[in-house]
């Protein structure tokens, strides 16, 4: 009899997990607006918007924790856009209730190009600090609320503070030395866009134009389509291509052999995020790295190699 | 209500012209306009810091002779300082106009509570408000990572006054303190140790933060980022955070005025600085202080020309004996 009501428990347990598990297991590394509505009360995700306080306060997707982008990306001493400090990470996880099984969710905006690899960065730092399961909300808080007029939220959303037990992904990120080392041996990819690339412009903080030797160029601004499709419509806001049109572009310039490595690297090492967001969690590119000093670190030193 | 029942003009007239005669832009300039129906507020913002603007003249008055202060007050203080203060309208409804330009309306004309991110911001956006985002680097302040703003430190007293008059903030008892939500519980050794020597930010501040330059210099200011830790000038025993207040000495030139007194204060003063961590390198290690002199002001440093209190706040910190 005990070992009935035992089974019948079990049994019910399983009937009210079950959905929560495969919706959970069910979230591709870029999400929709329609996914993310079906999984929002799933108690196993945890939504993030990375946008600032004030715009959190202001109207958020309901259920969603506000941790501001500057908590992931900090500048650090001369440098924009750095992986935080270790023990700073794993406290923003900790004391955000943030696992390594936890299945997290990303948004933020899009109308500005930097805003477009604000997700991307911040799903990269997730994944460093060991969480496996990291989507990025495709069309942003723009598409949700603007174009969609989807519920928002202005309650502020308490997280529950666990320990954070996660283990550190170091070889995400690679410094100037290890890329100096790779030249000639692994695939360095310039994720910005071809002017930048060909050393015709470049940013003010950058001391030099050019790129890294040997390096090729897959432009960040291939990423993305303005949303809706279509001349005559005004646009809300920018979504990520076709995953067919992603992987056709991005396997012409670094190929199709999943083990080989790449660094990937632009001007503060953000927006290269994107391109490794693609390659390792959709393409599925097993040794991906991103370059975290980028341009901005590499053209300040005489004896890094460059071209043109 | 009418928009004619705060901004005047000519309710008859039939060409803008007409009509704008008699306008009034910033209504709410005129403590009365809003005061007539808030009538405790606005008696309390009259005396209010924000509105006197008088912690700027107290900032800088013992600089001059007596004769000088009267020039001060009557050609710089009221023409300069005191057109920037902050009306009613520069919180409640539009942003507030920082060198003659301003964000705009905060939500249509509506009259909003609050809009920290546009109102505070727009002012203290120079300094204060990026530390605290973590825009000039390094990762935002805690507070503003818990969610917090403006508001849930620096309460409405603080912005609409008391009803008393201040010289300066510094004159106010109830200003926000870090130990009025943390308390020390006397188990880290290193906040007994410290206790009275060190202010919370001495330590707390997560690293750089904005310092301005050669303001009012010919050549106009300019800001770059930098950690200082010297005696606090209030009371010399204090290790804190300090700003540097780029006042030098032919500031006041133009106005007849050449500072007799300019060495009576210092150009570094102490800063509640707005990017506070629980970890930073000195609490990560003691040797940033006591063996590097991480961000220690030294006499090499002190900025070129500057008044001769400055030396004073030097602290030649020892190493930690074994």
């Amino acid at each position: 009899m005990k070992t009935m009501r035992l089974l019948k428990a079990l049994w019910v347990s399983l009937f009210i997990l079950l959905p929560a598990t495969v919706f959970a297991q069910g979230i591709g590394p870029i999400i929709s607006t329609d996914d993310l509505a079906k999984v929002l009360k799933n108690p196993n995700v945890i939504v993030i918007d990375i946008r600032k306080v004030e715009d959190y306060k202001s109207g958020h997707i309901p259920g969603a924790l506000g941790i501001f982008y500057n908590n992931w990306a900090p500048g650090i001493g001369n440098l924009k856009n750095e992986m935080p400090e270790n023990d700073d990470l794993i406290d923003l996880l900790s004391a955000n209730g943030i696992g390594p099984d936890s299945t997290v969710v990303v948004y933020g905006t899009t109308g500005t190009p930097p805003d477009r690899v604000d997700v991307t960065r911040v799903a990269w730092a997730l994944k460093y600090a060991g969480v496996k399961k990291v989507s990025v909300l495709s069309g942003g808080f723009e598409k949700w609320a603007v174009r969609e007029q989807r519920e928002v939220s202005k309650e502020v959303v308490k997280p529950k503070a666990k320990p954070y037990t996660g283990t550190i992904n170091k070889g995400l990120l690679v410094k100037k030395d290890y890329v100096k080392n790779q030249i000639g041996k692994t695939i360095i990819v310039d994720a910005r866009e071809p002017a930048f690339f060909k050393g015709e412009q470049k940013l003010p903080f950058v001391a030099k134009n050019g790129r890294v030797k040997n390096a090729v160029n897959l432009p960040t601004i291939q990423v993305f389509d303005k949303y809706p499709p279509g001349e005559h419509m005004e646009p809300c806001c920018w979504t990520y291509k076709d995953v067919a049109a992603l992987k056709n572009f991005a396997s012409g310039v670094v190929g199709s052999d999943l083990n080989k490595e790449i660094i990937v690297y632009c001007d503060t090492g953000k927006v290269a995020s994107a391109w490794w967001f693609i390659l390792s969690e959709i393409m599925g590119f097993k040794n991906v790295k991103i370059y975290d000093g980028s341009m901005e670190e590499w053209m300040k030193d005489e004896s890094a190699p460059i071209e043109p | 209500m009418e928009c004619i029942a705060c901004h005047k003009g000519n309710k008859q007239g039939k060409t803008k012209e007409d009509a704008h005669k008699g306008r009034i832009a910033r209504p709410s300039d005129n403590i009365y306009t809003c005061g007539i129906c808030h009538i405790k507020t606005g008696q309390n913002y009259a005396k209010a810091l924000h509105y006197t603007s008088l912690g700027q003249r107290e900032g800088v008055k013992h600089r001059f002779s007596a004769e000088e202060l009267k020039t001060f007050d009557k050609k710089v203080f009221e023409n300069s300082c005191r057109s920037c203060h902050a009306s009613c309208g520069s919180c409640h409804v539009k942003s507030p106009p920082v060198s003659g330009i301003t964000t705009g309306l905060l939500q249509g004309h509506k009259f909003i509570k609050k809009n920290e991110g546009k109102t505070c911001a727009a002012c203290h956006g120079g300094r204060v408000y990026p530390e605290f985002t973590g825009e000039y680097g390094g990762t935002p302040d805690v507070h503003y990572q818990k969610g917090m703003m403006c508001n849930d430190c620096h309460k409405k007293q603080e912005m609409h006054g008391d009803g008393k008059v201040y010289k300066s903030k510094n004159h106010v008892k109830d200003r926000p303190k870090c130990q009025s939500c943390h308390e020390d519980k006397g188990n880290q050794v290193a906040h007994t140790i410290h206790k009275d020597k060190v202010s919370c930010q001495g330590c707390h501040s997560s690293g750089q933060y904005r310092q301005c330059y050669s303001c009012h210099v010919v050549h106009g200011s300019k800001a770059e980022p930098g950690f200082i830790l010297g005696l606090n000038p209030r009371d010399k025993k204090t290790l804190t955070t300090l700003r540097i207040i780029p006042t030098v000495r032919n500031t006041f030139e133009p106005n007849g005025i050449k500072m007799e007194n300019f060495d009576a204060l210092p150009n570094y003063w102490d800063s509640a600085v707005h990017n506070i961590k629980k970890r930073t390198n000195r609490t990560r290690s003691c040797d940033a202080c006591h063996a590097n002199r991480e961000g220690f002001l030294k006499q090499e440093d002190l900025i070129k020309d500057g008044s001769k209190a400055n030396d004073a706040l030097i602290y030649d910190i020892k190493p930690i004996s074994k």
